[in-house]
């Protein structure tokens, strides 16, 4: 219970941490947000006068403190583009995101373990180069690009989807998910090649040691050891890749909404950084931070359940 | 005679990994009687392990060619079924390997790895029962507290209870033939004892055939009734142990026999000193090391919110010299802190107080494992060129010489020089370790079990080298070790160490003859040194 609190406490001054930056960085660049405000319009008194009234003129660190009160508080700010709280105009998005993202990780964690475990069983065998074969090529290749072909092969031309058919959860839940399934398998092909090319070797390394010989020595079949002994133990590495490749899918998922037409938060923050809407950006920035590192701090309570030689204090 | 219970005829293996074929195992026979404890002896490639993992059922890659027969109770196991095969291992075949530390499966409870086989084998009993037996089976292999170890996982263990818990778990299912591959080579001299002394009583009160595997011809003698040599995969000498051990036929076990050390208490040292018959050069009276009121800590994270780090003192206000091309020796359990003062010595670890004097400057250390301490990517003579570029020597004729001249000093041959690691024997291995330490030309060395893991014959020899060393450089040695056999062989004072303090320290011949000290004594006894009045 300690670690969790403790992990708990680290999360938050890592976020806290990377919300000063973001802040910072947007403070110093270059562009008045005032003047962006008032849409070219150039008389000095006026923008002065509204600099005055956003706070533009104070210290960085009481901007900050106000932001963060404020963040804390459920507001992020107002739009600048569109004259709207930025929590209103997020709420809709975070979901989207968050399931595709979901989507895309339970797609590699189901489809990766199995198949690593089938390849480094059958290793030598036609399957298994096959397998390590394809693993090569996919790996390199980028997810919008699988994205396109994707929207290609299944969409237009075994019609298995409509490109562009995005259907939003209010209506109908199932479809949404369902239009979901491609752009979570475009982000996730070259995780899931990553991941199957580590669990292959790692199982191939874990049955080699010693621990391994004994379950045989004890009567274990072949099927007994690989699930009852070297599973869990080759689990563990991949668990740490499982981990750093939220993150990873996060980003992907940025630029797979632009691709598929699907209205999440990348999109949004693409938009947004096209109309400079400073607040809609560090509000998204600050959130997929906040993702990121929540979800590492699970994959670090989780292999600490796997793995007992981490030290519980 | 007993009942026949293992006939191994004609048994060949052979690798087929590589382009040749080798085979490490050739013409192997063995016949075991029930109850009966069997040795296999032999150096590492003789082929004795892969015997014994034959005989288990082990060796199934397909890569591995078997011929000939295994005949367990007049079953072939090296011809039957997988299934057939699988229900003799761990139910009436259970095998105790040499490394506790690795054998045990990390991740899982102790209990569950004991209660196994029975698991296997007996899928109809009831929870319950089977939680009694594994309880059981852990007190049997004596270990106090069945119930708790069971919760533990092997990392909590140290390696003695480890090895106790594979003896357990062997042993579950009460089988009718333990094969025990060297299960007491990684674990300290006292409590290499209490194993021995189990598998003697598991073998007495449960009548199970022990097939003992080990390279120790010493503990082979004390243990088993009857003993096969093994060489370069073949059996080259078989009978009764003691008739083995008194008149060996071959040349090779009279080879393996005169390696082991010999320690007779009732005559002058030197007698037993065959291999380095030399004096140690005379006192000069100066020391190479002078160690005085030292304690040295190791930290660790404490608990805690923000886990303020904590200083543990593993070695206590100890005090000790070494004379200028004397060799000292420090001997001690594993965890008595030998090591951790070393290191200190060493300047590895600065966390200490009390003051350590090197008049000659820094001493060089060498490792107990010459597999592991030697960077596999480059070449021996880059390897022993290092110290010199560390140290400045930018001539590179200049370095070449004096590599030349450490390997012919250390007696490597200079074609090995191109070679890297890998491709060098156990004992070449460590030579070049000494020779690397030897480069920066110090006055002290620190050898910290530089031959435990090296096989008898190889020990001789690098043993051998460090007296000339000691002669022909004056060098001083800190020889840290387990063995009081060696000791007796190479040192010429011991220091005795337990849980951080030296509680016995003097000349070798008067600590072996006459130390008054409990725990002295217990050692000697384990390393089956008898005094004369203990006769």
């Amino acid at each position: 219970m300690r670690f969790v609190l403790k992990k708990i406490l680290t999360l938050a001054v890592t976020v806290l941490a990377i919300s000063f930056i973001v802040f910072l960085a947007f403070s110093v660049i270059p562009g008045d947000p005032a003047l962006m405000l008032l849409g070219g319009e150039s008389d000095p008194a006026k923008v002065e006068a509204l600099r005055q009234k956003m706070g533009l003129n104070d210290p960085v660190i009481v901007q900050y403190e106000r932001w963060l009160a404020a963040f804390l508080r459920g507001d992020m700010g107002t739009s600048y583009k569109y004259s709207m709280p930025v929590t209103r105009l997020l709420a809709d998005k975070v979901p989207i995101t968050l399931a595709l993202s979901a989507e895309a990780f339970l797609l590699m964690v189901v489809l990766s373990i199995p198949l690593g475990i089938y390849s480094a069983k059958h290793e030598g065998s036609a399957a298994d180069r096959f397998l390590v074969v394809c693993n090569q090529v996919v790996m390199a290749i980028p997810p919008f690009f699988s994205g396109i072909l994707i929207t290609y092969l299944f969409g237009m031309l075994l019609h298995l989807f409509t490109p562009g058919g995005y259907v939003s959860f209010r209506e109908d839940l199932g479809a949404f998910f369902a239009y979901l399934f491609f752009p979570a398998l475009a982000i996730a092909i070259p995780k899931i090649a990553m991941a199957v090319k580590l669990l292959r070797s790692s199982v191939l390394t874990e049955s080699k040691k010693d621990y391994v010989r004994t379950a045989y020595s004890r009567g274990n079949s072949t099927n007994s050891v690989l699930y009852g002994h070297v599973l869990k133990n080759a689990l563990l590495p991949a668990v740490t890749f499982f981990g750093m490749a939220i993150a990873d899918m996060i980003a992907g998922s940025i630029i797979i909404e632009q691709v598929f037409g699907i209205p999440g938060l990348g999109k949004t923050l693409l938009t947004s950084i096209g109309n400079r809407d400073y607040p809609v950006i560090e509000a998204i920035i600050v959130l997929i931070a906040v993702i990121v590192v929540a979800s590492n701090v699970l994959v670090d309570i989780l292999y600490q359940v796997l793995d007992p030689r981490i030290e519980i204090d | 005679m007993g009942k026949t219970l293992l006939d191994v005829s004609d048994l060949n293996i052979e690798f087929h990994d590589h382009q040749a074929p080798e085979r490490v195992v050739r013409d192997f026979d063995l016949l075991m009687e029930e109850g009966e404890i069997v040795g296999l002896v032999g150096e590492s490639g003789s082929g004795k392990s892969m015997s014994a993992m034959a005989i288990a059922g082990l060796l199934n890659r397909h890569e591995i060619e078997k011929t000939g027969k295994i005949l367990f109770d007049g079953t072939d196991l090296l011809h039957c079924s997988r299934e057939k095969l699988r229900s003799y291992q761990g139910s009436d075949i259970s095998i105790v390997f040499q490394e506790p530390m690795t054998s045990l499966d990390p991740v899982q409870k102790i209990g569950r790895q004991v209660e196994e086989s029975l698991k296997i084998h007996h899928p109809d009993l009831s929870e319950q029962e089977r939680q009694n037996r594994m309880l059981k089976s852990l007190s049997d292999a004596g270990l106090p507290d069945p119930a708790g170890v069971a919760r533990e996982y092997p990392f909590e263990l140290s390696g003695g209870m480890r090895q106790r818990v594979m003896i357990a778990a062997a042993m579950i299912d009460d089988p009718r033939l333990l094969i025990a591959d060297e299960p007491t080579t990684a674990l300290d001299v006292l409590i290499q004892e209490q194993i021995i002394e189990l598998l003697r009583r598991i073998n007495r009160e449960r009548g199970t055939a022990v097939l003992f595997i080990s390279h120790d011809l010493s503990l082979v003698n004390r243990l088993c009734s009857r003993v096969l040599v093994m060489h370069h995969g073949k059996v080259i000498e078989t009978g009764r142990s003691s008739e083995v051990f008194q008149n060996p036929n071959r040349d090779y076990t009279k080879k393996l026999i005169a390696s082991i050390p010999r320690v007779n208490l009732q005559r002058p040292r030197d007698n037993d000193r065959d291999v380095h018959p030399e004096v140690s050069p005379a006192p000069t009276g100066k020391n190479a090391l002078s160690v005085k009121d030292l304690s040295v800590f190791y930290t660790s994270r404490g608990k805690g919110f923000f886990g303020r780090t904590q200083k543990t003192e593993v070695v206590h206000h100890v005090s000790l010299d070494v004379g200028e091309g004397e060799i000292l020796a420090l001997v001690g359990a594993s965890g008595s802190g030998k090591s951790t003062l070393a290191r200190a010595v060493a300047g590895l670890n600065p966390l200490h107080t009390g003051t350590i004097e090197l008049p000659d400057g820094r001493p060089q250390m060498v490792f107990q494992d010459p597999y592991n301490s030697l960077n596999p990517a480059y070449t021996i003579r880059w390897l022993l060129e290092e110290p010199l570029r560390l140290a400045g020597v930018n001539d590179e004729k200049e370095r070449k010489k004096r590599v030349d001249e450490m390997m012919e000093l250390v007696h490597l041959d200079k074609t090995l020089g191109d070679r890297y690691p890998s491709q060098l024997s156990g004992g070449q291995r460590q030579r070049v370790c000494i020779g690397s330490a030897l480069m920066q030309k110090p006055k002290l060395l620190i050898a910290d079990e530089p031959v435990s893991a090296l096989d008898v014959t190889i020990q001789v020899e690098i043993l051998s080298l460090l007296k000339r060393l000691q002669r022909e450089l004056g060098l001083a040695v800190l020889f840290i070790s387990h063995d009081l056999r060696t000791v007796w062989q190479l040192c010429d004072r011991v220091a005795i160490m337990k849980d951080g303090l030296i509680v016995d320290q003097g000349d070798v011949d008067e600590i072996y003859l006459h130390s008054q000290s409990e725990y002295t004594k217990q050692l000697l006894q384990a390393a089956c040194i008898v005094r004369r009045e203990e006769q």
